[in-house]
């Protein structure tokens, strides 16, 4: 009864939230992007209701985004002189901070494997939502951020490599996340924190050595509510293979006497794999569709063999035949995870070797 | 063909071809795969088409393979499913259901039927009531039969997108052209003079076709690129471009851009005005019109060429983008072919001790093309680039397309001008300003130089000499020749120093005998001394004489419009929603049968679950379940 009056208080305040800023801002919206205000109200709403600790994750970090918007006072130079902004709440410094608490996720995670205390996997745990929460605030104050410099170059942050990477980060935390609650798979973490923190890598040196932090305005292409829902819908699909692909390999270790020990059993292991891969399969089925549709609005064609296009399709029938092969024959083991890790390489791809090595109309993360 | 190995094998050649499609880059000119391949890959990859490899035949058969694979796929198993999709399987024996995995006993007084059955239904199972002979009953129950539906939404879909696709595809093009009843063009032509073999009339029902419209023109046709020629596509209308506009962001890199448009049918005469952007297209009498992008339309340059060698006033020239321009200077002609004008550019700079983009003004790019048909091709910034703490021209150089450029930078004066290093160069081969530069350093050190103080005059002058005919190289070569190579190194040195000295005097006499020039007023005038020499140095590498500097322009723009017929759009989103629905039963909905047999002779009912996956949730599922029943009948 008391979970119920939550989900009440909470499904009030997003829908709160989304009032408030269709009274605000629908000046600046198209009819598009005011449904997709609206879906997301009612989607978060349902993610909540159906997952406690997510209606937590999803209040702290707007009260995180809301308290640095609040110290902005509307001037961007505020983030290097405001105490708080500077060290905590700017976007950069969130998500400096998701950079420092998944690599302290990753190491807690281990040493619960190892330790078998429980305190220590919550702990982890723990650490993750946090990481989470910093992303998710960084995300929104960035978005909040870019307003400030110029009402034109105002955008949602999912524009380029170093936003997308941030929403890898968070999304695939989500994900993982949700599975361990669900499966009640702790000790998971330490495989499939790994990937996570190679992203956070990654993040850390495209914004050290390249300066990928600063926010740039957007191209007249990317300049559509298309953005919103096709990016997203993407990533939930690249995080749910990687998550997958991690998952295979801890499927594979189970195969020794030593890990055994450690991690959960294979039959777990190899349902987990499987509703990772279904759901990232359907929203990156949907991801490419949407991503058809936008480029028959933008570039004049559904489809141009554009490289990312192309390896899109490549990624999509490689699942497609794992899932095939899975459903319709029956296939199971390590054949399958192995091909599941391949699928990561081949996403991987996909998701970052196209920009790094052909060109091609997706061109906005270059490196 | 139906077989999943067949199907398989032709979905990894499809991704194979598509890989290969990916990583060479499609659709560029022949003339750079032969450079970049060599002329005997060349040919080999133009057999199997790689080039295009999306509308190779090839491709398209296995395409085509792929879709018949999958109908006759669909054809087989659609029967099947749809009757076991209304079928109960009632057929079975008390012995077949104890043999299931998950069959169980459960211990009864009264059959409850009615609420059994009013149970299970509200668990979303479909049941169907079966007497037995001797008093036996069974209920079939299930659920989740569109899970098999989603085998043929998913399946079907593909075959719908498939055929949309092959319908925006080329093949009845392919057909016409093998028949020789159309034919590409591949010479660049008026579009009066292309054969009628190389038109697509109106009736073309399915096209993507490019149309580069300058402002104020217009245009009834639009252009389709074909390998390495093109197609002219007739359209039902004609598009004038009344303006274009684009804007760009304070940093300078463009915000948006825009097409303000006419559009007048050929049919009726009707008239429309839109206006376009990207993202934002217009559809007309069953086209749509994009803005793709945009270029330069034919700009009116107006340019002054600087001899670099020559003491002589700066010659004007008029030009525009796309025409040829001859020069004749000194009984030698110079064709100057000038290709793109651009207003923006924007470059990553020195700001604030960061890099970033910002504009740094008009470029142009031209090609100087001597009699033998060779051109070196130049791109020109026309305002001095912020560098390395001070200001240089900047003008790039490259002898063929593929290679970067390579910059010639000339140091800007103190009032960011051309000007000084242009005095500068003609004071450099005025060997008057020379002789009076060497006189004064050896006066000035006459100390050490007494002795031979002639003698010194006259290799100081060698030195220069030599310098001002071929730069640093000609005294490197010099060296090389007639120094030891243990003294090479210091000898180098020292004649740098003497060259700078020169040139650091004459500049230096040429304020004390001008007071009101300011050009030369800096704060480091050596700095600019030696960037200017080395620019002049530098010069030798630069493959012309002349350095182009642009006084003003008036901008002429075009804008890219891209011009679509697409009647396969309708079928590719039906089949992709049909694929998403398709997926989501396929992958969601667990299909599960539950057979409840009472035995008249029994103290038990027995309980047998199935589903085609055999998954954990499965089987939670069957054990909730079945307690729920034995539940229902320990009340």
């Amino acid at each position: 009864m008391k979970v119920n009056f939550y989900n009440y208080i909470f499904t009030a305040l997003l829908s709160l939230l989304g009032i408030v800023a269709l009274t605000n801002f629908h000046i600046y919206m198209d009819k598009y992007e005011v449904g997709i205000l609206i879906a997301a109200v009612v989607g978060f709403s349902y993610l909540g209701m159906k997952w406690n600790r997510f209606k937590h994750f999803f209040l702290a970090s707007f009260a995180l985004a809301f308290l640095s918007i609040y110290l902005y006072q509307g001037d961007i130079s505020q983030a290097n002189s405001n105490f708080i902004l500077k060290y905590f709440l700017s976007s950069q410094s969130s998500i400096m901070w998701m950079s420092a608490l998944f690599p302290l996720g990753l190491i807690i995670y281990w040493f619960y494997m190892f330790v078998k205390q429980e305190f220590y996997g919550n702990f982890a745990s723990f650490l993750i939502w946090a990481a989470a929460t910093f992303a998710t605030s960084g995300l929104l104050v960035r978005w909040f951020e870019s307003y400030l410099i110029s009402i034109d170059i105002g955008h949602i942050p999912i524009s380029n490599l170093y936003e997308v990477f941030v929403l890898f980060c968070l999304i695939s935390a989500l994900i993982y996340l949700y599975y361990e609650e669900k499966l009640n798979t702790k000790k998971l973490g330490s495989f499939v924190m790994i990937i996570i923190n190679v992203a956070v890598a990654f993040l850390l040196w495209y914004t050290f050595t390249r300066g990928a932090d600063e926010i740039q305005p957007l191209v007249p292409a990317l300049q559509s509510y298309w953005m919103k829902i096709h990016v997203p819908a993407n990533f939930i699909g690249y995080g749910a293979f990687a998550i997958a692909a991690m998952v295979s390999v801890a499927y594979l270790l189970a195969d020794s006497k030593f890990w055994q020990k450690y991690i959960p059993a294979k039959e777990i292991l190899d349902d987990m794999t499987y509703k990772l891969i279904a759901i990232g399969f359907i929203f990156f089925t949907i991801a490419t569709i949407l991503g058809a549709v936008w480029a028959a609005e933008a570039w004049g064609g559904y489809w141009s063999w554009d490289p990312k296009e192309t390896w899109a399709l490549i990624v999509w029938l490689n699942y497609a035949a794992w899932l095939h092969l899975r459903l319709i024959k029956g296939l199971r083991g390590n054949i399958l995870a192995w091909w599941s890790i391949a699928g990561l390489v081949i996403t991987t791809f996909c998701f970052l070797g196209v920009n790094l090595f052909l060109s091609g109309l997706h061109s906005y993360g270059e490196l | 063909m139906s077989s999943m190995r067949f199907a398989i094998s032709m979905l990894s050649i499809v991704g194979i071809a598509s890989i290969i499609g990916t990583v060479l880059k499609q659709n560029q000119s022949y003339e750079s795969y032969i450079i970049k391949f060599g002329q005997f890959w060349f040919e080999f990859f133009e057999i199997l088409n790689l080039y295009n490899v999306y509308q190779a035949s090839w491709f398209l058969l296995i395409l085509l393979f792929l879709v018949s694979s999958t109908s006759l796929c669909v054809y087989r198993n659609s029967p099947r499913i749809v009757k076991e999709f209304k079928h109960f399987q009632d057929n079975v024996k008390e012995k077949s259901l104890k043999s299931y995995k998950y069959s169980f006993e459960i211990p009864f007084s009264d059959f409850k039927k009615k609420d059994l059955i009013k149970l299970l239904n509200q668990h979303q199972f479909k049941t169907k009531e079966k007497l037995i002979n001797n008093g036996d009953e069974l209920i079939v129950a299930k659920k989740g039969d569109y899970q098999k539906l989603g085998y043929i939404f998913t399946h079907l879909a593909i075959i719908i997108i498939s055929v949309g696709g092959l319908m925006d595809g080329n093949l009845i093009f392919k057909f016409q052209e093998s028949i020789g009843s159309k034919q590409i063009e591949f010479l660049d032509k008026p579009i009066s003079e292309i054969s009628k073999k190389s038109w697509l009339d109106t009736s073309n029902f399915s096209f993507r076709a490019n149309m580069l419209l300058v402002e104020g023109e217009s245009q009834g046709v639009g252009v389709i690129p074909v390998k390495d020629g093109y197609m002219i596509q007739d359209l039902p209308f004609t598009v004038s471009l009344k303006d274009f506009n684009i804007e760009h962001y304070s940093s300078g890199q463009p915000k948006s851009f825009e097409s303000d448009l006419m559009i007048k049918s050929k049919n009726n005469g009707e008239v429309i005005q839109k206006k376009i952007s990207v993202n934002k297209p217009l559809y007309y009498d069953g086209v749509t019109i994009y803005q793709s992008d945009f270029q330069d339309g034919g700009s009116k340059l107006n340019l002054a060429l600087y001899d670099m060698y020559g003491n002589s006033k700066p010659i004007p020239m008029r030009a525009e983008i796309f025409k040829h321009n001859e020069l004749i200077v000194d009984n030698q002609k110079m064709n100057f072919e000038f290709e793109d004008f651009r207003l923006f550019n924007i470059l990553d700079v020195q700001l604030d001790g960061e890099m970033k983009p910002k504009n740094v003004g008009p470029n142009y790019r031209y090609k100087i093309r001597n009699d033998s048909g060779q051109a070196r091709e130049y791109e020109t910034y026309q305002y001095p680039l912020f560098l390395d703490e001070r200001y240089f021209f900047m003008s790039g150089m490259r002898n063929t397309p593929q290679e970067e450029f390579k910059f010639l930078r000339i140091p800007a004066d103190a009032d960011r001008t051309l000007d000084g290093f242009m005095i500068f160069k003609d004071l450099m081969i005025n060997s008057k300003q020379v002789n009076l530069a060497i006189k004064s350093i050896s006066e000035e050190n006459t100390a050490e130089l007494s002795e031979n103080k002639n003698e010194v005059t006259k290799s100081f002058l060698a030195i220069w000499q030599s310098f001002i005919t071929g730069g640093y190289n000609s005294i490197a070569s010099n060296i090389d020749q007639n120094v030891p190579l243990q003294n090479q190194e210091q000898v180098a040195n020292t004649y740098i120093k003497i060259i700078y000295l020169i040139g650091d005097k004459i500049i230096s006499n040429y304020r004390e005998n001008n007071p009101d020039f300011t050009k030369f007023n800096f704060d480091n005038e050596g700095v600019f001394t030696q960037d200017a020499l080395n620019a002049y140095s530098d010069s030798f590498f630069y493959g012309s004489n002349f350095w182009v500097e642009l006084k003003d322009f008036e901008q002429v723009q075009a804008s890219g419009l891209q011009l679509t017929k697409s009647p396969g759009q309708f079928w590719v989103y039906l089949g992709s929603i049909m694929l998403v629905i398709g997926i989501f039963c396929m992958l969601y909905i667990q299909e599960i049968r539950l057979w409840i047999m009472k035995k008249s002779d029994s103290k038990n009912l027995i309980l047998a679950f199935a589903s085609n996956r055999d998954q954990i949730d499965f089987e939670k599922f069957v054990y909730k379940t079945k307690e729920e029943i034995k539940d229902f009948y320990s009340k």
